[in-house]
Parts: C-alpha cells; sequence; structure tokens
C-alpha cells in the first residue's frame, strides 16, 4: 500500500551512538522481515526469508559478544539476566536450523516460521524490558558508542560474503549455513573489537 | 433486530466470579489479529475502567453500608471483567505499539459517533476533537518508524490513515475553553447519552495510559511527545465530560453506565470477527445484564423513579468499527483550523488562545514539532499512510 521503506538500522541517519536504540531498530527490522516473508511468494519468499535469516544471525550474533558480555561484567545480577537470554536465543536458533533447510514452498515452512516469530519477538522484548535497562543504566555515553560500534562491525557481515578464511566447504556444510554465518560474523566482531 | 436489556435478564451475581484459570486470557497475536479487534479490546478497557472508578466515587459518596456492599459486589466483578478484557493485549507489544492502537481507536469511534450522532451540537463537538486525535496518531507513528524502525501501517493495517490533523501545537488552549455545554437529559436522544458516556471513557483511559506510560520511556522525544498529548488528553477529557447534563442523578448515571455496556458488549458481539474473542464480549453482556438490573433497583429504590424513563426502549444500531476515511477527509478539507472560545468554536486565533500558546510553547517549538524534525533527519522524509490521495489541505501535503 504505501512505498515508503524503512532503511534498515545502520542505513538510517541515526548516529548510531547508542547501542541499545540501534539494537531496538534491529528487532523493528527483523519484524519488518517477517512481515515480507510472510506476504512473499515464491522466489521472492526464499529471497526474502534468505535475507530474514542473516539478519537474524548476524543480530544475535552480535548480541552475544557484545552485547552478553558487557552485561555479565558489568550489571549486578548480570549473569541471570544473560542466561534466561541465551535459553531463548537457543531455542530460537534450533527452530532457525530446520527452517533453514526447509523449502520455503513447504506446506509446513509458515507453521514453522509463526513459531519462530513468535520465539523471536518474545525473546527481542525480554532483551529490552530485562537487558538493555541494565545497559542504560550501567554503561555511560562512551560505553554505549563502543558497544554500538562492535555490533556495527558484525552488521557490515550482512549481506555475507564467500568467506575465504580457515573453513572448509565439507566444514561450512556440516555446520549449515546458519552456523557459519554466525562463526564468521562472531569472527569480524572479534577483530573489530580486538579479542581474536 | 431489536434487543431490550431491559427485558433479558443474564448470569446471576453470586455465579459470576471467575478463577485464576478463566481469569488467566490467551492474548491476541499483535502481528496478525483483525486490528479492530484490538480496537474494541481497547475500548471496553477504557469502558470497565470508568465503570469500576465511577463506582467508587458513588460509593465514596454513599451513606448506607448496606448500598456501599452492594456496589462492591458488582464491583468486583466488573474489576474482573476489565482483567480479562485488558490481559488480551499481549505483553510483546510495545507501549508505542499500544499507543497507536490507542489512537485508531480515538480516530474511528470518534468518528463513527460524530457521524451517527443527532445532536448538531454535539456532532461538532466529536467532529472537533477526532481532528486532534487524527494528528496525534500521526505524530506517534513518525516516533514509532524512529525508536522502533515499524511503520504504523503494521498496526493499522490501512484500515486507518496517518497523516496531518489539526497540528498539535494547537490543541493547547485556555482550560476555561475546552468546557461545553451539557445536553439536556430530559430532552436528548437517548443515543446521545451513549455517545457522550462512551468517548469520556476511551478518551479518559487513554489520558490514564499516557500518564503512566509516557515516562516509562528512556528517548527524550517520546517523554516529551507523551507530556504534551498526555495533557491534550486532559483537555479532551474536561471537552467530552462537560457534555454530559450534570443534574443526572448519581443513579441515573449508574443506569446509563451499565446500560452502555450493554450496548457496548452487545454491539462488539455482533461485529467481532476472532471466535474466541466474540465468545468473551458475550459472556460479559450476559453478566452486564445482571449489572444493570441491580443498577435499575437501586435507581428506583433511592430515586423513586422508573430507569425506563431515561433510557431507550431498545439498543440503538450496533456501534460499529469501520474505516471513515471520506468522512475524515471531509473534515480535515472543513475543520482544520477551528478553535474553541467559551462553549463555541471560532476560526481566529482570539487573545486567550494566543496568551496560552505563548505560555505554553514559551518560544520553543513543541515537542509534536520536534518529534517530525528529528525524524526528517533520521530518515530525510516524514511517515504517513495516505490510501485515498493526497491531504485535502494544500498546506499539508507532503513535500
Amino acid at each position: 500500500m504505501t512505498e515508503l521503506q524503512t532503511p534498515q538500522a545502520g542505513d538510517d541517519a541515526a548516529p548510531d551512538t547508542d547501542v541499545v536504540a540501534l539494537l531496538m531498530r534491529q528487532h523493528g527490522d527483523i519484524r519488518n522481515l517477517f512481515d515480507e516473508v510472510e506476504a512473499a511468494e515464491g522466489d521472492a519468499r526464499q529471497e526474502a526469508f534468505r535475507r530474514l535469516v542473516r539478519l537474524l544471525a548476524v543480530h544475535e550474533t552480535a548480541e552475544e559478544e557484545v552485547v552478553h558480555p558487557f552485561v555479565r561484567r558489568n550489571v549486578t545480577g548480570g549473569e541471570q539476566v544473560v542466561d534466561d537470554r541465551l535459553a531463548e536465543e537457543r531455542s530460537a536458533k534450533e527452530t532457525l536450523s530446520a527452517l533453514d533447510d526447509m523449502d520455503t514452498n513447504d506446506p509446513k515452512f509458515m507453521a514453522h516460521l509463526l513459531a519462530l516469530r513468535a520465539d523471536v519477538q518474545e525473546h527481542a522484548r525480554a532483551e529490552e524490558r530485562y537487558e538493555f535497562t541494565h545497559l542504560r543504566r550501567s554503561a555511560d555515553a562512551a560505553g554505549l558508542a563502543l558497544l554500538a560500534k562492535g555490533v556495527k562491525a558484525a552488521e557490515a557481515m550482512a549481506p555475507t560474503r564467500p568467506h575465504p578464511g580457515v573453513e572448509s566447504a565439507a566444514a561450512n556444510m556440516a555446520l549449515g549455513p546458519v552456523a557459519a554465518l554466525m562463526d564468521r560474523t562472531r569472527d569480524a566482531v572479534r577483530r573489530a573489537t580486538g579479542r581474536d | 433486530m431489536t434487543f431490550n436489556p431491559l427485558e433479558q435478564r443474564g448470569i446471576p451475581l453470586d455465579r459470576q466470579l471467575r478463577n485464576w484459570r478463566e481469569l488467566d486470557v490467551a492474548p491476541i497475536d499483535p502481528d496478525h489479529c483483525d486490528p479492530y479487534t484490538r480496537c474494541r479490546i481497547i475500548t471496553m478497557n477504557g469502558i470497565e475502567v470508568e465503570a469500576i472508578m465511577f463506582s467508587h466515587m458513588l460509593a465514596r459518596n454513599t451513606v448506607d453500608p448496606e448500598v456501599k456492599r452492594q456496589l462492591a459486589r458488582t464491583r468486583y466483578i466488573e474489576a474482573q471483567q476489565q482483567k480479562v478484557v485488558n490481559w488480551l493485549l499481549p505483553g510483546v507489544s510495545s507501549v508505542l505499539e499500544t499507543t497507536i492502537a490507542y489512537e485508531q481507536v480515538a480516530v474511528d469511534l470518534t468518528a463513527w459517533v460524530a457521524r451517527m450522532e443527532p445532536d448538531p451540537y454535539l456532532k461538532q463537538a466529536y467532529q472537533f476533537g477526532v481532528l486532534e486525535d487524527f494528528d496525534h496518531l500521526y505524530r506517534y507513528a513518525n516516533l514509532y518508524e524512529m525508536i522502533e524502525h515499524r511503520k504504523a501501517e503494521s498496526v493499522v493495517d490501512g484500515l486507518t490513515e496517518v497523516m496531518p490533523g489539526r497540528p498539535t501545537k494547537f490543541h493547547h488552549r485556555n482550560p476555561v475553553d475546552n468546557v461545553r455545554d451539557p445536553y439536556d437529559k430530559t430532552r436528548t436522544d437517548p443515543l446521545s447519552k451513549l455517545h457522550a458516556l462512551t468517548i469520556m471513557s476511551t478518551e479518559q483511559q487513554t489520558m490514564n495510559f499516557y500518564m503512566n506510560t509516557g515516562p516509562t520511556y528512556m528517548e527524550p522525544i517520546a517523554r516529551q511527545l507523551y507530556q504534551e498529548i498526555g495533557l491534550i488528553e486532559e483537555e479532551h477529557v474536561t471537552h467530552y465530560e462537560s457534555l454530559v447534563d450534570p443534574g443526572e442523578t448519581w443513579w441515573e448515571q449508574l443506569v446509563n453506565h451499565e446500560y452502555n455496556e450493554c450496548y457496548l458488549y452487545h454491539s462488539f458481539m455482533e461485529q467481532e470477527s476472532d471466535p474466541r474473542i466474540k465468545a468473551i464480549w458475550e459472556l460479559h453482556l450476559n453478566m452486564e445484564l445482571e449489572h444493570l438490573h441491580i443498577a435499575c433497583d437501586l435507581m428506583r429504590k433511592h430515586d423513586g423513579r422508573d430507569p425506563e424513563s431515561v433510557l431507550a426502549p431498545a439498543l440503538p444500531n450496533v456501534l460499529t468499527f469501520e474505516p471513515n476515511k471520506a468522512y475524515l477527509r471531509e473534515l480535515l478539507d472543513t475543520q482544520i483550523d477551528l478553535t474553541t472560545l467559551g462553549a463555541g468554536y471560532v476560526r481566529d486565533a482570539h487573545e486567550r488562545f494566543e496568551k496560552m500558546q505563548e505560555g505554553i510553547h514559551g518560544g520553543e517549538a513543541a515537542p509534536s514539532e520536534r518529534v517530525m524534525t528529528q525524524h526528517d533527519e533520521m530518515f530525510g522524509r516524514e511517515y504517513r499512510i495516505e490510501t485515498e490521495g493526497e491531504h485535502p489541505d494544500p498546506a499539508l501535503r507532503g513535500k
């Protein structure tokens, strides 16, 4: 109906100096992509689903590498907060991996997609309410900006390019495309934040 | 089909209590529900909140302990009804997302009431107010895209347009100019009483919602916009509550409240697209019928009057959530530059209005203006949904 496209986080003109604002916009981007996959058919659905998988993989990896470690280290009770989020992420990742092998035209695809969507949405709101609030309370402006930089480094991984690194094609196949992408994103974040 | 609630019996009050399992309703799916199902939920929550608070006020003005106990019994059940209705809203929705839905209610409910209102003075009051809610929807929609990267379209689903109405900065009027003249309870159409109560209740709930959730935001522009629009909701409550005849006795008002609940649950039961939610509207209608009978008995006893003398002989046509795009465009074309003076409406920015504007804006841009500037900085455009063509007012067309 409307031709307005909301650009993805990082592509709008926001200064991106606050990791929480950045991640919240990315949550919206993910939700938008779910809408797109549901509305599309045939090849367009396949293509939109690829983009969704990439964004999810990159987003979750960035949170695991950048946000969760900070909360674990700097927030009282942070261990528990992060463990709860990781449990949700594991569940979403399992559904995601199962979906990733599925043909988007498979009659069972939509039911799996909706289940994933519900998991992802609940996880995203839980992060916003129970983790991000701690983040904003514990990190100063410089800290939030530094974390944002790490997330942006992860973002640069989607869309993905062929990875020239150590993993063999066979290993990639074994891990599955989602897992491989997550690994590559993890490497990129660690390089950007000087932790490799 | 005519339906006279006075002739129907519902569920006996002592069988209306629900246990935890029955209260624990599954929420709607925000991404796949009928937007008007969510509108009906938000509306009925506002109606139940008003029922509860009205009953508390009445109890505080009641001396007889037996009457207090009678009011408490019904009120507890109404508190359970409010829990069931409002708990249909999902925890995964953000405050801002729910806010967009509140404004969709304000736009399409008020527009429908304006269309159906038989009294020209009351009709004007709704027409005036709806253009302000319409602008609030537009401002919040832009904030929503900024904070969550989501489009208001994903909430309103093309049923309601999103574009400028009467600019929010001009809604700040001298408080005395928000007070309207009341209808005359002895001469007004019974439908007019129900309309006034409905819109007053939903605006009041919107005011409550913004005053409580606004400060949960951390983003400065969000906090400021909720403050600004929250203050306007107070003006709207003043505007609509003053339409009600203050000569109605407490018992008459109680009967009107219960009757209106029957009317709305009946209306929503008739049009509900989600069978699970429809069953809730039906159950609550059957509870309200009994609340109405109890209220009628109280009125007979304490006022010495028959409730039939103040109520309609049958329920009016169902109150309906439906798109009102053409109607709103006509109002945008003809009433956008109105303000109030005393209990009437004028086109000029009179002295009292100018003074209020000067005082509240303090020489700076209002939050409702700054949200647009900040949105433009972020996206290089504004957010609108114009499904029926460009804005009717050439001055308010997009760049």
